[in-house]
């Protein structure tokens, strides 16, 4: 299921926000400042959420990629919402990886600010850490009741 | 000549988005119209000639496939081509909606121009067709 939730999370944010992830062990470290996170809840017979959490720096290089302005013309609610856009994007390819039935649909997504340096970070069996250039992405999947 | 379009996503972002990579693709825009669900979709569709609607399908109060749904039962919206823009494509979803008529293709997110470009090359035919140079070496 990880798997699939990386190679969707690949695929967005290389074909649609110019932005490259990798994998390195060091990521866990790489979160720091102000950041977002943005997720999408999934209702169905059961319900969880699939999301991202970056530094504020990277989702704003992400919308300036994504909609061509230059970063001092962004305002924070386009910020904001392109990340969700990514959130949304993530959760639907995955699902689609999954072939997750029809049953489960996707809901508007979701975002908050967050002080990344206030959080622990740790990967785990839900949680995938990545690292673009030199801050963390953090990709996640968790059940909510 | 030009084709009115009407863009229906919950997200103006995403709007934005579909407005630029269409004007990219060499798309001849004529009127581009806005809306943030299928019930503001119907009723531009009331007071506009529309020729193209590209929807989201997942959207608040009236969705795309309700969207859809209207359009079919309406007599002067039924012929109206409708090209889904979403993040879904599992096929329990879309082959339905494909084989039944209710729209004329789908474009996966995440998508590049030339998926647009060739998607309304196949639903509109040649007549927009624009020159394939503007595609060499563009982005976003």
């Amino acid at each position: 299921m990880l798997d699939n939730l990386k190679a969707a999370t690949f695929e967005v944010l290389e074909t649609m926000f110019f932005v490259f992830p990798e994998n390195l062990e060091e990521a866990s470290g790489m979160f720091h400042g102000p950041g977002l996170r943005a997720w999408v809840p999934v209702a169905g017979p059961q319900r969880f959420r699939i999301g991202l959490t970056l530094p504020l720096s990277l989702a704003r290089e992400m919308a300036v990629n994504f909609l061509g302005l230059e970063k001092d013309d962004l305002t924070p609610q386009q910020v904001e919402d392109v990340v969700k856009e990514a959130a949304n994007m993530v959760a639907g390819n995955f699902l689609s990886k999954e072939e997750v039935p029809a049953a489960y649909n996707l809901e508007p997504p979701q975002a908050l600010g967050l002080d990344l340096d206030a959080q622990a970070w740790q990967e785990n069996s839900h949680h995938l850490l990545m690292a673009v250039e030199d801050v963390g992405l953090e990709v996640f999947l968790e059940k909510t009741k | 000549m030009a084709y009115n379009v009407l863009i229906v996503d919950d997200s103006a972002t995403m709007r934005a988005l579909i407005r630029k990579v269409l004007t990219i693709a060499g798309f001849d825009l004529g009127e581009c119209l806005e809306a943030g669900n299928g019930r503001e979709a119907l009723a531009h569709l009331e007071d506009y000639w529309v020729d193209l609607v590209l929807s989201d399908l997942h959207m608040p109060e009236m969705n795309g496939l309700q969207l859809v749904e209207a359009m079919r039962r309406h007599h002067l919206w039924q012929q109206i081509p409708v090209v889904l823009i979403t993040t879904e494509s599992r096929q329990e979803i879309m082959a339905p909606l494909l084989a039944g008529g209710g729209i004329q293709g789908y474009i996966r997110k995440p998508f590049r121009p030339e998926d647009i470009r060739e998607k309304l090359h196949t639903v509109l035919g040649e007549a927009w067709l624009p020159d394939a140079r503007q595609f060499e070496g563009c982005d976003f």
